[in-house]
């Protein structure tokens, strides 16, 4: 059996006396859908933040391809193979979509050969329409779709979705999904964050639920859905 | 025993970088934005003072309550026809609007005073008290218990007064303080005029031990902003604490340096805690 | 590289090259317009270098008079001590400007706004002060006078302002094309997006410290380079001219910010307006009244800054846009 792509071993984060994370362990294979759920607080955003390298743990280890990404910097991280997006949308506003997406690409190429691929990003996204538009004049989807185009052109291995379907009705969501399983047959590992119980159960291979920094529980959909823990975390004691 | 003599002067002498200061801290804590020209409107109060002094025969230190008055005038008619206007505006705005009005002040200032250097002679100039060992200059001693009796008076309007509670909830959550009736504009005047109010009397409480000619306010800038700094931007408390430091470390570094180097000393310790700690060394607000 | 410019641009620029290359036949060699014109060429360069990180890294230095003054010294003491060329100390004087500006970079990294403004302002008043008290060294606030023996091109002296002229003039040039070719080489596209959310930028791969500091190295070499010529021009300077908060820094970044922030023309558009502006409000008005034409300089500055902060250009946009009914804004 191959090691896992993403090997999360331990790791804590503390914000002043606040304990964000308490000793989160999981494992991500290559070419697998992870979801990541939990009770609004419950530091999903936290670890991903963690995982990129905008917060450094205070213990545990995060190896990509068994190499320790702890202390790097987010853009080490992102030269590694693992980028995330971002909860509420990070774009850069008074660019245009072809320039937000390009910058992933500068990494390893020049500006010529990164809009290139900024443009293939886009039509596999499904956006190559607009990318002259200017970021502050799109729509949900639209803004959902150019954050991951921006994330795919950094070549990624591993992509960390933060919530990206939030803003979506459900025929967009339909889309989405769809546009996901087709990144993942093409060799990208997703995890993903999402609060549409629907999408993530049909989505996803394995999840993993977060309360208060700790992993609660981890399995497959329906094991996760059943299991009394979660349950007791999503409606509390008396449901379970 | 010199050290402790100049641990005592520099007490007295951050009592009333304090007070100068304050305002500029006042002004960040509830806008969110830097006055660059801060120490123009100590110049304001010093000449406010000094004219009292020429044409009225008062006093600098009783000037200066009607150099807080005139100087709080000018600040609100700046605040409503300037400041107001680049709060929502981009930072390069806001930097240089009040960039602007430090070169606009200091050079009207010019223009109305001409360039000469000025002083005032008062009764208690050169004296002393001796206390033990140790000397208490006059100059210095009323200049530091004005500004206490200031600072005192400030801090029951912020504690006890509606105004001044209406300011401190509009510096801490501004969408809540409008929620609660609050007029944020006013509240930002109040702050603003209230600010550089509070340096105009600090300016003319020191006008007995200096002189005063429109480019004085270039002494004192990177002085105040060291003040502010080192006790964290927004906070109040921590500009009473960074003005007694930055007083103590003049004083002590008078003893070891020429004058120019002094400052020197002062501003490494600015770019050391902007550098190290930006958020001061009390932490503010901000 | 091509350079993507429109006929129309392209025809303008050259016509605008022409004129400025003829423009000094125009006017008596010794007089003082023309001693006007190289003035404002050469803050019109250094704006464009402080437009680097003025406006491509939106870092609002305000102690740019740093490099200045450390490139002036740095030529004219090689000069004086060594008798090196300043073209020679030239290179000198970038180098350090470039030590300088990676020095100041790191303690500042991490502020921004008006801390980082703030954080500038000490260090060039820093520059100041030490300027002012080594006076072994730079000859202390008397200031400090170049050595002028016979005209001769190696060892950049002139006779002939004209020449001066289009020594300013390719200065400008230079300045401008390498801030033409950062902003659109991998490190300009790093800025905007640094400028807009630099946290985004790091996750998608963009090594922010790195790329800040390098425009903030080139800005200051350039910068350094600029005090050599202005040194090699005026024959004399004094710590509170060339490290001064409102003689050079705050004047370049004015410059660049009234002509239009950010935009290749605009550092030249400032000086155009405010150079000559200012020369004129000094003739008109500093015979009689010291401080006239600074406090009209202050007041211009508030007036852009309450109009349009983006400067001429785009207030001009402005009002072109309005004349046509129906284009975007």
């Amino acid at each position: 059996m191959t090691a896992p792509l993403l090997e999360i071993e331990g790791v804590s984060k503390r914000f002043g006396g606040l304990s964000a994370l308490s000793d989160v362990t999981a494992h991500v294979a290559q070419g697998e859908i992870v979801g990541l759920i939990g009770p609004n607080g419950a530091g999903k955003t936290t670890l991903f933040s963690t995982l990129v390298g905008l917060h450094r743990p205070n213990a545990g280890t995060i190896r990509l391809n068994g190499k320790n990404l702890v202390g790097l910097k987010p853009h080490k991280v992102a030269a590694a193979g693992m980028v995330k997006t971002f909860q509420n949308i990070a774009l850069f506003l008074d660019s245009t979509v072809l320039d937000n997406v390009l910058i992933g690409g500068l990494m390893r190429h020049s500006v010529e050969d990164a809009r290139d691929l900024a443009r293939r990003c886009l039509d596999r996204v499904g956006i190559g329409a607009i990318a002259d538009k200017f970021a502050h004049n799109l729509s949900f989807p639209e803004r959902a779709r150019v954050e991951v185009a921006r994330a795919l052109c950094t070549e990624p291995q591993i992509l960390l979705l933060d919530e990206a379907m939030a803003a979506l009705n459900p025929v967009e969501m339909d889309e989405f999904l769809k546009l996901l399983r087709d990144l993942r047959g093409e060799g990208l590992t997703l995890v993903v964050v999402e609060h549409h119980m629907r999408a993530i159960m049909s989505l996803c291979e394995r999840i993993i639920v977060l309360n208060f920094g700790q992993v609660i529980a981890t399995g497959t959909p329906r094991e996760v859905s059943r299991d009394p823990d979660v349950v007791r975390a999503y409606l509390g004691r008396s449901a379970a | 025993m010199a050290v402790i003599q100049a641990i005592l002067d520099g007490i007295m002498i951050g009592g009333v970088y304090a007070v100068i200061s304050i305002g500029l801290t006042l002004v960040f804590g509830v806008m969110g934005i830097i006055n660059f020209a801060q120490a123009e409107f100590l110049m304001l109060g010093m000449f406010v003072a000094y004219y009292a002094w020429a044409w009225l025969g008062l006093d600098p230190l009783i000037a200066a309550p009607l150099a807080f008055v005139v100087v709080f005038a000018l600040g609100a008619a700046v605040h409503q026809l300037m400041i107001r206007r680049v709060l929502q505006a981009p930072v390069v705005a806001q930097i240089f609007l009040t960039v602007g009005l430090l070169i606009v002040l200091e050079n009207a200032a010019l223009v109305m005073f001409g360039s000469s250097f000025r002083s005032v002679t008062t009764p208690y100039q050169t004296s002393a008290l001796q206390v033990g060992e140790l000397f208490v200059s006059v100059p210095y001693l009323a200049a530091f218990l004005m500004s206490v009796a200031c600072g005192v008076a400030l801090w029951l309007f912020m504690r006890a007064s509606w105004f001044g509670r209406a300011m401190r909830a509009t510096a801490q959550d501004p969408m809540a303080a409008r929620l609660m009736g609050i007029n944020a504009d006013a509240m930002h005047r109040l702050a603003f005029a209230l600010g550089v109010a509070l340096t105009a009397f600090g300016g003319a409480v020191i006008l007995p031990y200096l002189t005063v000619s429109p480019t004085v306010g270039g002494q004192f800038v990177v002085l105040m902003f060291t003040v502010v700094v080192l006790g964290g931007l927004g906070s109040v408390a921590g500009a009473v604490a960074g003005g007694l430091a930055v007083g103590i470390i003049q004083s002590l570094s008078a003893l070891a340096f020429p004058i120019q180097l002094q400052n020197l000393v002062l501003f490494v310790v600015f770019i050391a805690v902007l550098a190290l700690r930006p958020e001061g060394l009390l932490g503010g607000s901000r | 590289m091509r350079l993507g410019l429109s006929q129309r641009q392209a025809a303008l620029i050259a016509l605008a090259l022409v004129v400025a290359i003829a423009l000094p036949f125009a006017f008596d060699a010794r007089g003082y317009t023309i001693r006007i014109l190289c003035l404002g060429l050469l803050f019109a360069a250094m704006a464009q270098a402080w437009n680097i990180v003025g406006g491509l890294a939106n870092q609002m230095s305000l102690g740019h008079a740093a490099f200045f003054g450390i490139g002036a010294y740095t030529s004219t003491l090689l000069l004086i001590h060594f008798g090196i060329s300043p073209w020679l100390g030239l290179i000198a004087s970038g180098v350090l400007g470039g030590v300088a500006a990676f020095a100041i970079s790191l303690p500042t990294m991490r502020l921004r706004g008006h801390y980082f403004a703030l954080a500038t302002l000490a260090f060039g008043e820093v520059m100041r002060v030490i300027g002012n008290s080594w006076s072994e060294l730079t000859g202390g606030p008397v200031g400090i006078s170049v050595p002028f023996a016979k005209p001769s091109f190696a060892m950049f002296q002139f006779a002939d302002t004209r020449t001066y002229y289009w020594l300013m003039l390719a200065a400008f040039i230079v300045v401008t094309a390498v801030f033409v070719a950062i902003k659109r080489s991998r490190t300009g596209y790093r800025l905007q997006a640094i400028k807009e959310n630099a946290d985004a930028a790091e996750v998608i791969g963009v090594d922010t410290t790195r790329t800040k500091i390098i425009a903030a190295i080139v800005s200051g070499a350039l910068t350094a380079c600029l005090g050599t010529f202005y040194a090699q021009f005026q024959y004399f300077f004094d710590p509170d001219t060339v490290f001064g908060v409102a003689s050079v820094s705050i004047r370049v970044a004015m410059i660049a910010i009234v002509g239009g922030i950010g935009t290749a023309v605009g550092p030249l558009l400032g000086a155009l307006f405010v150079i000559p502006l200012e020369e004129a409000a000094n003739q008109v008005f500093s015979a009689q009244v010291a401080g006239l034409a600074q406090l009209v300089f202050g007041t211009l500055l508030i007036i852009v800054i309450l109009v349009e902060p983006r400067g001429f250009i785009v207030l001009w946009q402005r009002l072109v846009a309005r004349r046509k009914p129906g284009a975007p804004s």
